[in-house]
């Protein structure tokens, strides 16, 4: 579903974010990128959505290759991942259900169809009680899972989330992880950045480590060899 | 449809297929939603929205104004062009007969549209009346006003350049003393007309340049003040033109409104003189009505006001929204 094949990122100034990167991820499979901050997730991240262009190397998603992509067909890609980010990015000034409902306005549903698909999406993270509340009324964790609902609403095939446990405490995480996996178990590729290595070390699922933008291990990440190496 | 996923369900897939007449209309109601949407985001900053408008109305006016101002110089103008009647004094010492002779003579000159012979007792009796002299004229034993032909030309020989040429040709006749006629006067007023006419363009345009910068400047701090949802928006998928289309309708409003606002301002300000222009032209015996926008006028300023918001506003977001790109 994403594959990287000998990815590299320089930035201007000289900055060499991603070195050489390859990896596969298969449709359904659902695997952890970590590494220090500044190891290069967040860059390997951007590269997927679209957000930064690899400096060369070839990335491709369900086949078709990223550098055909023209300017203008960017967003249409977007349409199909979904993002999560640490800082959630809700708006403020809109309800829960206007926030959740902006990747459907943009693709242009209809009023019913959006009505529906937003309350679906809120049962599942749980806050469908909250669907007229703003941002600022709900707490941490509910912010992040009014951003993963807004992430998933339009069922994209591809979900990335940065960071998505970063401020919440541990019990949180674990929900917001479980609700992860049930995205994966209906097929969506999954691809999480964190460096909680306690978290990922209890789930068993596959994992990328970065180094100085270095992919240093793939695979599982053995309990005992949890620091970094 | 999804670029990358072909078979994925987009929106499209899951609306019923509509014949053209639903398309049309569905292309209808949904610029109308929009435009209304933008008109309430427009509501919500009612003072920062109504002073843009109002800069942009009255930067319409002076524009209006001048055009009103022109349009009634030339038709006052117009009205006056009997000013190029030429006045013929004959020589003293011809019979009456022979003045009328040449009078219908002159009435027979292609560029010429009537005469009317003025005789020497006709001219006294009228200046007894205008100049107010009557009693102190019964004191000359003899009339001293020659016999006068006063010539109209016709509709084409009015221009003070024509209108000279005439009289040159007319005063050659072997009959006249001399021909006179109030050219300089006539030439003043056309050069005055002109100017207006000329600073009215010049003005206009400056104005109105200025209008698509109001516009353009607005719309560029409406864009940078919502640069985190437009950030997000793009984030989630969402073209350059999705994101534009609020901002290209915002500029449009501008407009509409502006131009409203400056058809007021112009009524009122017609409004205020129309007093003053009824006194003034009473004075010199006129019935002259100071001419204000009609309804073909103001529909051009109207569109003419929105095509500017909507230039300004094009502009900005061309510049803008590509600026801004999610990190």
């Amino acid at each position: 579903m994403i594959r990287f094949d000998h990815v590299n990122k320089l930035y201007p100034g000289g900055h060499h974010a991603i070195k050489d990167v390859s990896f596969h991820l298969k449709k359904g499979e659902m695997g952890f990128l970590t590494g220090h901050s500044g190891a290069g997730k967040s860059t390997l991240l951007k590269l997927i959505a679209l957000l930064e262009k690899p400096t060369n190397g070839q990335i491709f998603i369900n086949g078709h290759s990223l550098a055909r992509v023209k300017k203008r067909q960017i967003p249409l890609v977007r349409r199909d991942i979904g993002i999560i980010f640490q800082d959630h990015r809700l708006l403020t000034d809109r309800s829960v259900l206007d926030n959740v409902a902006l990747p459907l306005v943009i693709e242009g549903y209809s009023h019913k169809e959006i009505k529906r698909r937003v309350s679906a999406a809120l049962d599942k993270v749980g806050l469908l009680n909250k669907i007229n509340h703003y941002p600022m009324q709900l707490s941490g964790g509910e912010q992040q899972r009014v951003g993963i609902a807004r992430a998933i609403v339009n069922k994209p095939p591809i979900l990335l989330a940065d960071e998505p446990t970063g401020n919440l405490d541990p019990e949180l995480s674990v929900e917001i992880l479980k609700l992860f996996e049930e995205f994966n178990r209906v097929d969506v590729a999954v691809l999480i950045a964190t460096h909680d290595l306690g978290l990922i070390a209890r789930m068993k699922y596959r994992t990328l480590t970065l180094r100085k933008g270095q992919m240093i291990n793939d695979g599982l990440l053995q309990h005992d060899r949890g620091e970094l190496l | 449809m999804s670029l990358l996923f072909k078979d994925r369900p987009d929106a499209n897939s899951l609306k019923p297929k509509l014949p053209l007449s639903g398309k049309i209309r569905a292309f209808f109601t949904n610029h109308l939603r929009h435009s209304v949407a933008a008109l309430g985001d427009l509501w919500r900053t009612p003072i920062a929205s109504l002073m843009t408008m109002a800069v942009l109305g009255l930067s319409l006016s002076l524009p209006a104004a001048l055009y009103v101002l022109q349009k009634n110089a030339v038709a006052v103008s117009s009205a006056w062009q009997n000013a190029a009647e030429i006045s013929l004094f004959l020589r003293q010492d011809l019979s009456p007969e022979v003045q009328r002779a040449f009078s219908h003579r002159i009435g027979l000159h292609p560029e010429v549209e009537s005469v009317r012979l003025v005789s020497p007792e006709q001219g006294l009796d009228d200046f007894k009346v205008q100049s107010g002299f009557g009693d102190a004229l019964a004191y000359l034993d003899r009339n001293p006003l020659p016999a006068v032909v006063v010539v109209l030309p016709t509709e084409e020989n009015r221009g003070p350049r024509e209108a000279r040429a005439l009289l040159d040709k007319l005063e050659s006749a072997r009959e006249v003393d001399m021909g006179k006629m109030d050219i300089d006067w006539l030439e003043r007023l056309d050069a005055i007309i002109a100017l207006i006419q000329d600073s009215f363009g010049a003005l206009a345009t400056l104005l109105l340049v200025s209008v698509v910068l109001i516009v353009g400047n607005t719309i560029r701090l409406a864009i940078l003040s919502r640069k985190e949802e437009i950030e997000v928006m793009k984030l989630v998928g969402a073209t350059d033109g999705f994101i534009q289309r609020p901002f290209l309708y915002a500029g449009l409003w501008y407009g509409i409104v502006g131009a409203m606002i400056s058809w007021v301002a112009i009524s009122l300000i017609i409004w205020w003189l129309t007093d003053a222009i009824s006194y003034l032209s009473g004075l010199y015996q006129s019935s002259f009505q100071l001419m204000g926008i009609n309804l073909a006028e103001a529909l051009f300023l109207l569109f003419l006001s929105s095509f500017l918001g909507l230039c300004g506003a094009y502009i900005s977001v061309k510049r803008h929204i590509a600026l801004i790109e999610p990190a």
